[in-house]
């Protein structure tokens, strides 16, 4: 056996005899692996629940989606970039961009359509900012009563339905608004503010002032005021330290506001749709205007314009989003002063600054009255007073309407019911999706990564476009390996809020799991449990209030969605509240304001559910930074909480908006 | 094919993108042995005990628990034990439902109740009483008690700590440390333990593992590593060492390399060194210093002295020592000081004053010998 040759034969069948252990070793494994599987079927629930999550958001927003982008560079089936080269050379949109060398920046005429939709866009981030900025400085630099509540509501934004801004305007400052009554109560002329210009930024500022709040105080409470005392201990005057501590770490926050509430005012639909007019129309209402006339081809084109301008603003957010990520908060936030110190009684603390400050404070405030709070409670009053008098006739009109109305109108009770089960039936989707993502992000791997930004996509594709996806993808059906497949008007619907929801489930539940200790899992897994086991006997216990401030947000922007919508129950009986408001809202402002109120009144509880629950410590949108102030491990499930909520203000207004 | 019982990693290695976590490890833990793994933070001891609870993975080497194969086996299916530095107590159970969670998934060791379980195993940490309480109202030292009852309850043939003490106050950890050998030795459970801390590894250990930069440097028994470390890491490591570097002027005592000489008469005439050694003149900082290592002329030596072989009055290899700074530790200081530019570690029960020199030598053969390159 010891030949040459014979030595060179074995060696071979040593290799052979490796190789084939190397086989039945991998083998084993399997078998092991899928004997294990068997052995504990629990297993297979969390792997299923993201591969169905995944195949959901494929089928009801990847696929749609990917049916416009192919719409707009196909003509009758033919690869053809016409609906595109019609969109950009046509100085309808594109103004004098598309006659070059004449220069026409001087006329807003001159701007097109795109230029126009930038341009209201632009105002209205400044007056978001303008608005949004006092609020940062009074909710971090003062202690006063409700400071912490009004805190909590800077989240409105994110769970108000744009519709009830829509009929708050209208009810304050429309032809019969709450503003007109008041001007001929006291004998001067009314005025005639809608629609205009001024009313859709005056309308966007209410609605993104409180983001830029939001994101502004939270970097405002992240300044080290051990930061700011060196730098006066080093000479700097109180202004200086101010612009050289301070204002460099608030900036990256006005950018991040601004950036956003660009995004959402350039998509923004019902507000442009309703206080506009179609002399104001931007790039979205066209868009839906094209295809309620069936201009598929052109709606496509502008779809895909508008989305690819919008994921160019998300991704630079989200690359700044990546950059803060370690930037950690303030070991010793800046002092609150009292609004109203109680050393005050004595008239010689009394200084011009401290006035000045307070003063200024207080003036702040009685705008936040007239924009923020007029509107809502006009809503309120106006469904309740008509022509002077206290009634109920608004309400006795939804129901009565509801026994006369004819087939073709828009019922109230359906609009009611509707909304109710298209919450529920979101929730049913997008609350096992949002924690299986969630799961899946949070866990370790270059996988956690992508399925972040997958599951982030969503946020940059506004309701229209994803309304249009689904009747051109699925409505109207699509043929899948040789089947003709099909859904009908609600499921779509249910579909497109369950992909706007889910994020909201993902950003509350997902920083919560990341805050716990990656070792309560290990150690139960060691322990015997499995993964799925442990997530419902250790994780949900230990964060059910982010799961349940993801409900509510679920639930918040499902009734109030209105883009997807509107698109989707063109013609049908599948109209939801806001829709229904939206049919009322030019016509009579009783029932308008009837059904504005009933949806007020489902936001306000999905508030107090986010407030009381959700904000109670997780690291969602709720009062989040509050316990920042008070606990230093509170801070940074505060910061997190802040920067990852940022994002989903994307997914609920650009189907709200 | 080990079919043994403990732990065996052979080869493993762990690789997250570009880092290296664990370049090259193989080991072997003996069935009922208390095994440490010890070395600096960051060295990758920790990551090997995740390798061994299934919470990592390697990306390549073989890791096997009594004799099977886990590679691809789940942590719930390894009968692993873990207690973490933090307890990671769920803090939403009493003690007894933690104590008593990795029953819900296998029957309780030795036929009782689960209840049964979890009440002889409260006792065997000493909190018998303590079933119905919130962990959070519990201190740290009975948190840590709560968390190793938990791991022990179904009965894991391996258990694995993770820096169980690092967040406890010295005196309670070398008492919690007493009763966490006592209880090991009671069940017989093969342990791997990790620490940073060289002094615990020391005292609680059967074998311990020096742990640096993804490597092991030497296995042993703390007496083992203590007197004999194989690397010059080892010696910095394990114990207050003084180490030095010099090269061979001559050997045979001051003697010509080819004289052959015999060792045993040492001018000096003090002591004798064993037939097998040879005794070395090294150049160090320009001084010689006389050891006992077996080498050439010109060879490159790095050995080390430690601290309490440094006695004052040794006229063999003094040191003029200027001391820098004093610590009392009880029974002895520690002396800081300088030698030719090269910090020196005493031991000393009267401490001299900081600034003063002192003079201390040191005999050939109390020196180990770490490295020789020729």
């Amino acid at each position: 056996m010891d030949t040459p040759v014979h030595r060179g034969v074995s060696r071979r069948r040593r290799r052979f005899a490796a190789a084939v252990r190397g086989v039945t070793e991998r083998l084993r494994r399997r078998v092991a692996a899928a004997r294990r599987l068997r052995d504990r079927p629990e297993r297979l629930v969390l792997p299923a629940l993201a591969a169905a999550s995944a195949s959901l958001l494929l089928v009801v927003f990847y696929y749609p989606v990917a049916t416009v982008f192919v719409d707009a560079v196909t003509v009758d089936g033919e690869v053809s970039l016409a609906p595109l080269v019609d969109v950009v050379s046509d100085p309808f949109y594109v103004g004098w961009l598309a006659e070059p060398g004449v220069p026409g920046l001087g006329k807003l005429s001159g701007l097109g359509r795109f230029g126009f939709t930038a341009w209201q866009a632009a105002l209205s981030t400044a007056a978001s900012v303008a608005l949004g900025l006092p609020g940062a400085w009074a909710l971090a630099r003062f202690e006063f009563r409700g400071r912490r509540t009004l805190r909590s509501l800077t989240i409105l934004p994110f769970i108000l339905p744009s519709m009830l801004v829509v009929v708050g305007f209208y009810a304050a400052f429309g032809a019969d608004g709450t503003l007109n009554t008041l001007l001929g109560a006291v004998g001067l002329p009314t005025v005639d503010l809608l629609p205009s210009l001024s009313a859709v930024v005056v309308a966007h500022a209410f609605y993104n002032a409180p983001l830029v709040t939001r994101v502004v105080t939270a970097a405002y409470e992240r300044v080290d005021a051990g930061a700011v005392e060196t730098a006066r201990a080093l000479g700097a005057s109180r202004r200086r330290a101010f612009l050289d501590v301070v204002v460099p770490q608030l900036l990256p926050a006005v950018l991040v506001g601004a950036t956003l509430t660009f995004v959402f005012t350039f998509a923004s639909f019902p507000i442009v749709l309703a206080l506009g007019g179609t002399r104001l129309a931007t790039v979205e209402v066209l868009l839906f205007s094209a295809i309620r006339q069936l201009e598929y081809g052109e709606a496509a084109a502008l779809a895909v314009l508008e989305t690819g301008l919008s994921l160019l603003l998300t991704a630079a957010y989200l690359r700044y989003e990546r950059q803060s990520q370690t930037e950690r908060s303030a070991v010793r936030p800046l002092p609150r002063r009292e609004l109203v110190p109680s050393a005050w009684r004595e008239r010689a603390t009394w200084t011009v600054r401290r006035l000045g400050s307070r003063a200024a404070v207080v003036g702040y405030g009685l705008i936040v009255i007239c924009v923020f709070v007029g509107p809502l409670a006009s809503v309120v009053y106006e469904s309740l007073v008509i022509d002077g008098r206290l009634t109920t006739t608004a309400y006795e009109f939804l129901l009565t309407r509801q026994q006369t109305g004819a087939s073709f109108q828009v019922k109230p009770w359906p609009a009611v019911r509707n909304s109710v089960a298209f919450g529920v039936a979101t929730l049913a989707v997008a609350l096992p999706a949002g924690v299986a993502v969630s799961v899946a992000t949070t866990g370790e791997g270059r996988w956690s990564r992508l399925v972040d930004l997958l599951s982030v996509a969503p946020f940059a594709v506004s309701g229209i476009v994803v309304g249009l996806g689904l009747l051109r993808g699925l409505v109207f059906g699509a043929v899948v390996f040789g089947y003709r497949v099909t859904v009908t008007g609600p499921v779509a619907i249910t579909a497109a809020h369950a992909v706007g929801a889910y994020p909201f489930v993902v950003r509350n539940v997902a920083p919560a799991l990341g805050e716990l200790d990656d070792r309560l899992v290990e150690s139960a897994r060691s322990l015997g449990a499995s993964r799925a086991r442990a997530l419902v006997d250790i994780e949900l216990p230990l964060i059910w209030p982010g799961v349940l401030a993801g409900a509510a947000f679920a639930f918040a922007v499902s009734v109030g969605e209105f883009d997807a919508t509107v698109v989707l129950a063109e013609g049908g009986g599948t109209y939801t509240m806001p829709v229904a408001v939206e049919r009322y809202v030019g016509r009579r402002l009783g029932p308008a304001t009837a059904m504005g109120t009933v949806l007020l009144f489902v936001t306000a509880v999905s508030f107090v559910v986010l407030d009381r629950v959700g904000g109670g410590g997780v690291g969602g949108f709720g009062s989040g930074g509050e316990r920042g102030s008070t606990g230093s491990g509170g801070r940074g499930s505060t910061g997190r909480g802040e920067r990852s909520g940022d994002p989903d203000g994307n997914p609920g207004r650009g189907d709200q908006s | 094919m080990t079919d043994a019982a403990g732990v065996t990693l052979d080869g493993v290695r762990v690789v997250y993108g570009e880092t290296t976590a664990l370049a090259d490890v193989s080991v072997r833990v003996e069935p009922g042995e208390f095994f440490t793994l010890v070395g600096p933070s960051g060295c990758g001891k920790t990551t090997t005990l995740r390798v061994l609870g299934g919470f990592e993975s390697a990306t390549a080497g073989d890791v096997r628990i009594d004799g099977q194969d886990v590679s691809g086996v789940p942590p719930e299916d390894r009968g692993v034990g873990v207690v973490f530095q933090h307890y990671a107590l769920f803090p939403h159970m009493t003690v007894a439902e933690n104590v008593g969670y990795g029953l819900r998934f296998s029957e309780p060791p030795g036929g009782g109740t689960a209840d049964e379980r979890v009440s002889e195993l409260l006792s065997l940490v000493g909190l018998p009483e303590a079933g119905e309480r919130d962990p959070t109202t519990l201190s740290g030292g009975q948190r840590q008690r709560v968390a190793l009852a938990r791991a022990l309850a179904p009965g894991p043939r391996l258990l694995l700590l993770d820096e169980p003490l690092s967040a406890l106050d010295a005196q309670l950890r070398e008492r919690l440390r007493r009763t966490v050998r006592r209880i090991q030795r009671e069940l017989g459970i093969t342990t791997v333990y990790v620490t940073h801390d060289q002094a615990e590894a020391l005292a609680v250990s059967d074998r311990l593992a020096v742990v640096s930069d993804g490597r092991i440097e030497q296995v042993g028994t703390p007496r083992e590593v203590y007197r004999r470390p194989a690397t010059r890491f080892v010696a910095g490591f394990v114990g207050d060492n003084n180490v030095f570097e010099g090269t061979v002027s001559a050997v045979g005592d001051g003697v010509d390399d080819h004289a052959g000489r015999d060792d045993r008469l040492s001018p000096a005439g003090e002591g004798s060194t064993a037939d097998d050694e040879r005794l070395a003149t090294v150049r160090v900082g320009g001084a010689e210093l006389t050891v006992a290592a077996d080498c050439r002329r010109g060879a490159s030596v790095t050995f080390c002295v430690r601290p309490d072989a440094l006695t004052p009055g040794a006229d063999r290899n003094r040191l003029d020592v200027t001391v820098t700074e004093t610590e009392f530790l009880g029974e002895t200081s520690r002396v800081r000081g300088e030698w030719r530019g090269q910090s020196i570690t005493l031991r000393t029960t009267e401490p001299p004053a900081v600034g003063e020199t002192v003079s201390v030598g040191f005999g050939p053969d109390a020196v180990h010998v770490v490295d020789v390159t020729d």
